[in-house]
């Protein structure tokens, strides 16, 4: 049963692609059809995987030769990234309906959507590195494919493939740290590298450990590799919201959540952990705080947002990086798919262009608030619980210095919700008048997700449950979510980070006395923006790159004497390098 | 005397190039009379070839001495010969509409033919001299179908270049084995193995053999020749050229290499450093080319380089792996880029060819392609995505397997090679990528929208290609029946 589970949650959504692309551009209405009641079903089918939860392979695939045995193991950790790619996934083909009404390349972006879907539910479920590989890559294709969907603009292609180049560098981390798992310990099983990490040469464990690390840095956005995500919002917004919010970027906390137990010994690697987290916990925010482009905003705030789980990772607490992925990947989608009914309405992603949609709006207006309640992390919705569990964990078990830095990080992201609310809501109207308030289907899945933002955290006792009882490595102990809440309402840090909360707010409200402090951040700000000074080492490996290839070219003269000194050239060196060189 | 069953995969290639010639003559539509009795000589070959490869299978390799030349079927014979198949058939189905308005398509067909039969001998020998023949054979084969717009000046121009630079390459292979001949008194591979010991006149020979052969497989800086040739051939041919013609020449070098492995450690290192330098430059000069066909020469040089690696390690390390990985590469490599080039020509032969253009197609003409031919759009879209490594496509299998070869090696030498040659993979993207977004754009160009409808015969092979592609992809293993035995015999040849 199991297994049939497994194959359904990624078969189906890739039989959908297929089944789209083959329906035709000729005929939209059924291709909504279609890629909704297909995803929908990966949906169900994925949901229904959390009872039938194991440690144990439930589907074996031997490839035969050097590629080993594809294995599924649908464990907590595991099954919990194909819940929120599949459920998820399916909302915002729901969504979509509305929001891609009238595209002439319909079945592409389905096709692609659902081929996304598919690979990430895999990307959770495998228990083989090679088949994650598999997965991690075809994520990054379609992320890659998907930002650059108009490619009548530009700017979209090379946001594309800027982001397909900077995940797949991290990824070389990965794939030979894939490699030198297979080699050392004889398989691609990740069970079998937990089991021996420890009798690993030490070199080659810190290798491993920061190869990983890098991947998972790239594919998360984390700082310094983090420019490549504010660009992907060239991409449709539901896919943005999927993929950029609340399911590909996952992968960089889930590998190094997954790796944990095998790289925690290895000096310094919990510790850089931790601190890229609280880097980019912190420049996201700041970067939030300054953006103008709702969508770019966004972008920010999930990069602050994954910030926080890296740093989960990074003092141990595994289990409350995934309770914040989770509500993470609820509430943001929820605001991205808001920015999704808000930007066609009006026609703009400026914020400054937005402004009093509150009376015009007012059911976006609402769900968008909720999501913002879960993002700042005020009590009821899901991301409070989730981030106070984290700043808990952080104060117990984490140094102080950076305990205090994840505070800071929460008082930011108080002040750029307020900051981002008030400027789309709020005040005076600075453009068009919105031509609706959400459509149908857009209602739909805003609706699904806004009550998921008051819920998930009730799965908390299942979920610690299950990962207790899946991952025998992890060391995590099953917690009644009840307990946790009394726990988490209890802790000082939690009463703590509620009056920085208040302070952030408070700091939005009384902005105008300090408009000197905004003034004296602006320098900091462009410096961030521009990734630290890593953007224009991009462009400056760009160039240079450029620069030699336009001096190469020069050696295809076109001429037959030029070529034919070629071959004689390197003969003659060749004999000179063997005879007398060696 | 009754010849085995896999003599006749080189004979009737060669027997029936004649005929297909002479019926092409016959009645008016020289063209299409030709092109059906090729692909009844293929459908023949074909048989031959499955019975040869069972044979092969349970019997293991058999050898064959005509007078005094002798000949093998082992592995590799039955790998060459499987793409040149493979390529051969899908070139001459796709090459009926591309052709229909030349001159001279029996010519095209018969040397065609004859190509391919000269190809398979060439993984049939086994003594130095008759490779060098065979070889020179398929160079004088593929020249004339370079060369095949015989009106056309580039196409001259190219197909000069690939005849000089070829026929000084193979002076340098004659050199070598006038050199080995000297040294060892013998021409058998098996025999010059067991005699060839470490002498600088061996080693010699071995250099002249990588740079001699090492024209044909388009090695850095030996390679000048191959965007000319490439880009001017008719694409069935550049099909044929980067799939198997620049293989056959690998397939050679390995095989006059491996009989003198035990003169030197030095040969395993030199195929890396070769394998490097190719990715490197190949890379380099693919990005920022305007044209599709040069684009996709240049990224040949790429490939042979992932292949150099494999067998790099192969023959440093005595490694079964690291030669079934690059064998794997060079199968992969010949669909993947023999679907590029057709489908490329696809597009070249409706907006450009059947309009009597011999334009080169650049990038900016396939915009939007993909709007009024999805399918030739789809398929080059997998292909190209095959070649830069990504899956589930058949290009990230292959290197996956050369990459386990490498890190097994727990050399850190070569550990960071594989690294490097990963990171080739990536900037590989970034002139693959804009073609797939170009071809997938809204706003079809002018010349897109003008363009014929491409017939039906001309896509059945884009679409089987891309198929074997993605079935690949999902099951490496698949190939593992044909990779295998050939890495096996290239071991077997360095006596190891």
């Amino acid at each position: 049963m199991a297994a049939i589970l497994v194959l359904l949650t990624i078969g189906l959504p890739w039989i959908g692609a297929l089944l789209v692309l083959l329906t035709g551009n000729e005929r939209p209405k059924l291709q909504h059809a279609v890629a909704s009641i297909i995803s929908v079903a990966a949906g169900i089918s994925a949901v229904v995987l959390l009872w039938f939860t194991s440690d144990q392979p439930v589907l074996s695939i031997p490839m035969g030769s050097v590629f080993g045995v594809f294995t599924f193991v649908p464990d907590a950790l595991g099954v919990l990234l194909a819940v929120i790619a599949n459920v998820v996934g399916c909302l915002a083909v729901i969504f979509s309906i509305d929001y891609m009404k009238g595209n002439e390349q319909l079945g592409r972006y389905y096709a692609l959507v659902m081929f996304f879907i598919g690979a990430m539910a895999g990307l959770g479920i495998s228990g083989s590195l090679l088949l994650m590989f598999f997965f991690w890559e075809i994520t990054a294709f379609c992320s890659y494919a998907l930002i650059s969907f108009d490619n009548d603009d530009p700017k979209a292609v090379a946001a594309g493939i800027k982001a397909l180049i900077i995940t797949q560098l991290g990824g070389i981390g990965l794939l030979v740290g894939a490699l030198i798992i297979n080699s050392y310990v004889g398989s691609y099983q990740i069970s079998a590298f937990l089991t021996k990490a420890e009798t690993l040469p030490f070199n080659v464990l810190v290798l491993l450990a920061f190869g990983f690390l890098a991947a998972a840095i790239a594919k998360s956005a984390q700082v310094p590799l983090h420019t490549w995500l504010p660009d992907a919002m060239e991409a449709p917004t539901p896919v943005s919201a999927l993929i950029h919010a609340a399911t590909m970027v996952n992968a960089g906390v889930y590998l190094v959540a997954r790796f944990f137990p095998a790289f925690e010994d290895v000096p310094g690697w919990t510790t850089s952990v931790l601190v890229v987290g609280m880097i980019s916990a912190l420049l996201g925010a700041l970067m939030a705080l300054v953006a103008a482009d709702l969508k770019r905003a966004l972008a920010y705030s999930t990069i602050s947002q994954l910030g926080y789980m890296f740093f989960a990772v990074g003092v141990g607490a595994v289990f409350a990086s995934q309770f914040h992925l989770l509500s993470h990947a609820i509430f943001k989608a929820l605001l991205f798919l808001c920015a999704g009914a808000v930007i066609p309405a009006v026609g703009t992603r400026d914020m400054r262009q937005m402004g009093g949609l509150r009376k015009t709006m007012p059911f976006v207006f609402t769900v968008f608030v909720i999501g913002s309640l879960a993002l700042v992390g005020l009590p009821i919705a899901n991301g409070f619980f989730s981030k106070e569990l984290i700043l808990e964990e952080g104060l117990m078990h984490g140094p102080m210095w950076a305990y205090i830095g994840m505070l800071l990080g929460v008082g930011l992201t108080a002040l750029y919700v307020s900051r981002m609310v008030f400027m789309v809501f709020y005040g005076e109207s600075h453009g068009e008048k919105p031509i609706h308030d959400g459509l149908f289907w857009m209602r739909v899945s805003l609706t699904a997700l806004s009550i998921g933002v008051f819920t998930t955290w009730l799965l908390a006792g299942v979920l610690s449950d299950l990962m207790a009882q899946t991952l025998p490595f992890h060391g995590v102990h099953a917690i009644g979510t009840f307990e946790l809440a009394k726990e988490i309402i209890l802790a000082p840090a939690t009463w703590i980070s509620i009056a920085v909360i208040v302070l952030g707010i408070g700091i939005w409200i009384l902005r105008e006395p300090l408009a000197g402090i905004k003034n004296l951040l602006r320098p900091v700000a462009r410096i961030i923006e521009n990734g630290l000074g890593f953007e224009q080492l991009n462009q400056g490996i760009i160039n240079g790159t450029k620069n030699l290839s336009a001096a190469l070219h020069l050696t295809q003269t076109g001429q037959l004497n030029w070529n034919i000194l070629g071959i004689v050239g390197m003969l003659s060196a060749l004999f000179a390098l063997l005879f007398i060189g060696v | 005397m009754t010849l085995p069953v896999w003599a006749w995969i080189i004979v009737l290639p060669l027997i029936t190039s004649p005929l297909i010639y002479f019926i092409g003559h016959l009645g008016k539509s020289r063209g299409v009379f030709a092109q059906r009795t090729a692909l009844l000589a293929f459908a023949a070959t074909w048989a031959a070839f499955v019975l040869a490869a069972q044979d092969l299978q349970h019997n293991g390799i058999s050898k064959l001495m005509v007078g005094s030349i002798s000949l093998k079927f082992d592995g590799l014979s039955l790998l060459l010969a499987m793409i040149a198949l493979v390529l051969g058939s899908f070139v001459v189905i796709f090459s009926g509409h591309y052709l229909a308005d030349e001159e001279g398509q029996e010519k095209y067909y018969a040397m065609l033919m004859a190509m391919i039969g000269v190809m398979i001998g060439l993984g049939c020998t086994n003594d130095l001299f008759n490779l060098w023949i065979w070889f020179e054979a398929m160079a004088v084969t593929s020249y004339l179908l370079v060369a095949f717009y015989k009106d056309l000046p580039t196409s001259l121009e190219a197909g000069i270049k690939y005849l000089v630079q070829s026929a000084a390459g193979s002076t340098l292979v004659l050199l070598a084995i006038g050199l080995v001949v000297a040294e060892t008194g013998a021409l058998n591979l098996d025999e010059i193995r067991q005699t060839a010991e470490s002498s600088p006149a061996l080693m010699a020979a071995g250099i002249l053999f990588v740079i001699g052969y090492g024209v044909k497989t388009a090695l850095v800086p030996l390679h000048t020749w191959l965007p000319d040739a490439h880009s001017q051939a008719p694409s069935g041919i550049s099909a044929m050229l980067s799939g198997i013609v620049i293989e056959a020449g690998l397939i050679a070098m390995l095989r006059s290499l491996s009989a003198l492995s035990g003169v030197t450690t030095l040969w395993g290192p030199l195929l890396m450093s070769f394998g490097i330098l190719n990715m490197v430059v190949g890379n380099l000069m693919a990005f920022g080319q305007a044209q599709v066909k040069r684009m996709l020469a240049y990224s040949s040089l790429v490939h042979v380089g992932y292949m150099l690696i494999g067998l790099g390690i192969a023959f440093s390390m005595r490694d079964v792996i690291g030669a079934q990985g690059g064998f794997f590469h060079m199968f992969n490599h010949g669909l993947m880029k023999g679907l590029a080039f057709l489908a490329a020509g696809s597009m070249l032969y409706t907006l450009h060819i059947s309009k009597g253009d011999h334009r080169p197609l650049l990038f900016d003409d396939l915009a939007g392609a993909a709007k009024r031919y999805p399918w030739a759009a789809l398929t080059l879209s997998i292909a190209l995505l095959s070649l830069a490594g990504l899956p589930p496509l058949a290009g990230f299998m292959s290197k996956w397997q050369i990459f386990v070869a490498g890190v097994d090696t727990h050399n850190g030498w070569i550990i960071a090679v594989v690294a490097f040659a990963a990171l080739n993979s990536v900037f590989s993207l970034t002139y693959y990528a804009p073609l797939v977004n170009t071809v997938y754009r809204c706003e079809p160009s002018a010349i897109v929208l003008s363009g014929k409808r491409l017939p039906v015969v001309m896509k059945l092979p884009l679409v089987l290609m891309a198929l074997g592609i993605i079935a690949i992809g999902i099951w490496p293993s698949l190939m593992n029946w044909l990779t295998e035995p050939a890495g096996t015999a290239l071991l077997a040849g360095l006596g190891g």
